[in-house]
């Protein structure tokens, strides 16, 4: 067992031990944390996936925007200044038997059949790595994408600005 | 390195189904946030693992950043509509929301 | 031949009429307004007058006339039919008159004597409605229908003699009165059913020809007899009479001497026919008891009303006497005039009392007006009473030219004729009567010396004033009733229009009876003036021979200790099994209500519970519940893709 395959087992149990961990969890900044550690092991089989770039987004987006936002909203919702708020479950019996179905039905599926690489089509060397085709890609071929994209986000943030503003709904 | 495909796609199932047993199960809409997150995170692994088969094209890997975008999107909507709903009904729970149900 | 076609319309509709007004009269004090109850005593007596008028008619119609039967189906069971009837021959008639006749006198009397009385309406009510209830026993042709009557005239005694209830000796005689009637009339009963069982009929006409069974009708008659003893104060069920005397003397004057006491006497005469031989012995026997005790008994009293209810004791054994004698004509003469004197008396002794009332409230003065040793003399200042009392009191005493002198005669001529000759325990029978005809006028002559003549001892300073006219006059037509005039034309032979029409007449007189008779009367009219001054104190004599404690020592304490242990028998054993079958039924209940509950029930419950539960699962995937429609949303995917790709 080389180390790419080491390392990709670790962060495979990292991950997985961290998502059951979080079935579990009773606190909700502590399921914040697991899920940090989720992510960032998903980062390092990205890398190990050759998807640098990827890796890299995954860390600043979701582990250091995504989650802080999240940790943000944890901490003006729940009142940490207190005791520490203990989420319950409902339905844990019917949500654990659809998740083992879901579970046990995909790995079946997934098992049953078998993906074949497709040998080296690129034969054209390129001295550009990923990261800079795939940045040549994004102002190329996928330009509309992108630029929606662009908007998508500037939607979501005056959306999320104007619904968590402090002025109070007439309706409601 | 010549790990199986399988391997990711498992785990990426594996996230899958807990990410919707958090879903279903929690009584906290945070956490059920995060639950999203992690099923995002295992469809993601999927693009990046298939693309794995077909070098040099990265259309896999364009998919994952824009899912990402998308689920930044998503993740700052949804936070707002978390933040605004407790500031309403002084819940998390989203059960407790029911206004709908008469 | 066909009796009913003979008689007329006004007949029947005084027949009707007659026993209508007294109801009326009794309906109708229910509805006049306490304010103004003095109109109730008025009214009352006007329609008793025209009860009277009605009840001479029939009388006039049917004298001497076929018997008029009258029978109606009344009821049915186990497919013999019950028939009520009405049945009248000269001596229903006669008494249907007499009755209605006196029952008017005390009305009348009444309404002077009750002047004033808080609870005059209830009296006038049950006057009315006792005579109602005697003219049903007079004029009922049926022995079923006589007995109801006969419970009516019981109850309405009852109402009356406790008409004072307020005095607790009234309430008490008035149950004592009752119950002891219950004790004859349950004999009464017993005699009923034999006759039933033997005749299956009550119809008096049908059973003259029923089949005799001679023991059989010892039994039924000696039944029957049962019920008179309790109604007429026979021996031994005498001791209410004399209690009886705490209520209004009215109605003493009415029921307890001249009516109710003689339906028993009545009813033996009708029904003489069921009795036999054995049967009469017995009768004649215990009313030879009676008449002794009830004379001897007299003598020792003190009390004007006690003293006359021991006569009238005396004198019904006297009529019992008679009919055991085998002469119902003598008993009913003798009953007839009793009627009259005994109520005569009676009014008069309420005239003293009533007098001496008004007296003594005027002047505070105190004490027993009813106790002969506290009066004297009031022969100058009651001059009209003291006439009255002294006529009445001589048909009483049986001198010559009274119908009681008549009456006795042909009693004593009847057993002089039924003892035959030889010498018998009929002999004895015979000088008991005569006994009892010599104290008979000892103890009249004895009261009526004590009260009007004498010294005036504590009425001396009363201004005693005779009493109102309406209470004079029927005293006065009473006393003029008295006489001999009206029941035979010849004061010393009783055969007189009405001895001879009131059953068949046996030719048998004897004028040695008569004047053997009024001899002996007059020996005793001087016997008692000499013994005037001496007091008979005897205490044996006063509680008449203790019987009343004699039959608390020998009859009520047996019968209450069989009681007692009936009672713990009752209790232990019975209550016991009653105790267990209750107990079973308990459980066996908590098993059905446990079955009910759990499967009935549950069953029902099972079935709403699914369709709630059906309900709420369908209702569920409405509930607004995000991660429940996600949790579905899944589980259908799941189904889809098993569906589709498995």
């Amino acid at each position: 067992m080389n180390a790419p395959s080491f390392l990709f087992y670790f962060f495979e149990i990292i991950a997985a031990g961290a998502a059951g961990a979080l079935l579990f969890v009773r606190n909700v900044f502590y399921g914040a944390l697991l899920v940090i550690a989720v992510l960032l092991a998903l980062a390092g089989l990205y890398i190990l996936a050759f998807a640098e770039f990827v890796a890299v987004t995954q860390i600043l987006v979701y582990a250091g925007g995504i989650l802080v936002v999240i940790i943000f909203g944890i901490m003006l919702t729940t009142r940490l200044g207190g005791k520490p708020l203990v989420i319950e479950h409902t339905r844990s019996i019917s949500a654990t038997l659809v998740g083992l179905a879901f579970f046990g039905m995909l790995m079946y599926l997934l098992s049953r059949e078998t993906f074949v690489a497709h040998p080296a089509k690129a034969a054209t060397p390129t001295t550009l790595d990923t990261t800079q085709t795939l940045g040549a890609l994004l102002m190329s071929d996928y330009v509309l994408p992108f630029e929606t994209a662009g908007i998508l986000l500037l939607m979501a943030l005056i959306g999320a600005a104007v619904i968590a503003s402090e002025r109070k709904s007439k309706n409601v | 390195m010549n790990v199986p495909v399988h391997h990711f796609l498992y785990l990426g199932a594996f996230l899958f189904s807990v990410g919707l047993v958090v879903v279903i199960s929690k009584r906290n809409t945070i956490l059920v946030l995060l639950g999203l997150e992690l099923m995002l995170n295992a469809s993601n692994l999927n693009l990046v693992a298939f693309n794995r088969l077909h070098p040099g094209n990265l259309q896999g890997q364009m998919f994952a950043i824009f899912v990402i975008v998308v689920a930044v999107c998503e993740a700052a909507v949804g936070l707002a509509i978390v933040l605004r709903i407790y500031r309403e009904y002084q819940t998390s729970v989203p059960d407790d929301v029911n206004e709908l149900n008469l | 031949m066909d009796a009913i076609h003979t008689y007329s319309f006004l007949f029947h509709f005084c027949l009707v009429a007659a026993l209508a007004f007294p109801l009326l009269s009794f309906v109708l004090s229910f509805y006049i307004s306490e304010k103004y109850s003095w109109i109730t005593s008025v009214l009352a007596s006007f329609l008793l007058l025209l009860g009277t008028l009605a009840s001479a008619v029939v009388l006039y119609q049917a004298w001497n006339h076929p018997p008029f039967a009258y029978r109606l189906e009344w009821f049915s069971l186990a497919g013999y039919s019950f028939s009520a009837g009405v049945y009248i021959n000269n001596i229903s008639a006669l008494m249907l008159f007499i009755v209605t006749g006196v029952s008017f006198l005390v009305h009348l009397y009444s309404v002077g004597y009750m002047a004033g009385d808080a609870g005059i309406q209830r009296y006038f009510a049950m006057l009315g409605f006792f005579t109602f209830a005697m003219q049903g026993i007079v004029v009922s042709g049926n022995l079923l229908m006589t007995f109801v009557f006969w419970e009516l005239v019981g109850f309405s005694s009852y109402m009356l003699i406790g008409h004072w209830h307020e005095i607790p000796a009234a309430a008490e005689a008035s149950k004592r009165a009752f119950i002891i009637n219950r004790v004859g009339d349950a004999g009464f009963l017993v005699g009923l059913m034999i006759v039933w069982a033997h005749g299956h009929s009550f119809d008096i006409a049908a059973l003259q020809h029923m089949p005799v069974d001679p023991t059989w009708m010892t039994l039924a008659s000696l039944g029957i007899f049962c019920g008179i003893v309790g109604k007429s104060a026979q021996f031994p069920l005498f001791t209410w009479l004399p209690d009886a005397m705490v209520g209004p003397t009215p109605v003493s004057a009415l029921i307890h001497a001249a009516t109710m006491v003689a339906a028993g006497v009545f009813l033996l005469a009708r029904v003489h026919f069921l009795f036999t031989v054995p049967a009469l012995h017995i009768v004649a026997v215990v009313g030879c008891i009676t008449a002794l005790l009830g004379a001897v008994s007299a003598l020792a009293q003190h009390d004007i009303k006690k003293i006359l209810a021991y006569s009238t004791l005396s004198q019904l054994g006297l009529m019992v006497v008679a009919l055991g004698a085998g002469s119902p004509q003598a008993a009913l003469l003798h009953l007839f005039t009793h009627a009259f004197f005994k109520a005569c008396l009676f009014l008069a002794a309420g005239a003293v009392i009533h007098s001496l009332h008004q007296a003594q409230h005027q002047s505070h003065v105190h004490f027993d007006v009813q106790d002969i040793r506290n009066l004297g003399g009031l022969e100058k200042k009651l001059p009209f009473t003291f006439l009255i009392f002294v006529i009445s009191g001589s048909a009483l005493a049986g001198l010559p030219l009274t119908s009681g002198f008549l009456s006795k005669d042909a009693i004593l001529t009847a057993l002089v004729q039924w003892h035959g000759e030889g010498f018998s325990w009929k002999l004895l029978i015979l000088a008991a009567v005569a006994l009892v005809s010599f104290l008979t006028v000892v103890y009249t002559f004895r009261m009526i010396w004590k009260i009007f003549k004498g010294s005036e001892t504590a009425t001396a300073q009363l201004h005693i004033s005779e009493p109102p006219a309406v209470m004079r006059a029927p005293m006065a037509v009473l006393a003029g009733v008295s006489l001999w005039i009206w029941f035979s034309w010849n004061p010393f032979n009783f055969y007189g229009w009405m001895y001879t029409n009131i059953g068949e007449a046996k030719p048998f007189h004897s004028g040695m009876v008569s004047i053997a008779s009024a001899i002996w009367v007059i020996l005793a009219l001087g016997v008692a003036y000499v013994t005037r001054q001496v007091t008979v104190g005897s205490p044996l004599l006063l509680n008449a021979f203790y019987f009343d404690r004699l039959l608390k020592q020998f009859v009520e304490k047996p019968i209450l200790q069989l009681a007692a242990l009936t009672h713990h028998a009752d209790k232990k054993w019975i209550d016991g099994f009653l105790h267990a079958t209750a107990y079973a039924q308990l459980i066996v209940a908590h098993l059905t209500g446990w079955f009910d509950r759990a499967i009935v029930d549950g069953l029902v419950d099972g079935v709403a519970g699914a369709a709630k539960g059906l309900g709420s699962f369908t209702r569920s995937f409405q509930g607004g519940k995000i991660q429940l429609y996600i949790f579905w949303a899944t589980f259908a995917i799941i189904i889809f893709i098993i569906w589709t790709l498995l």
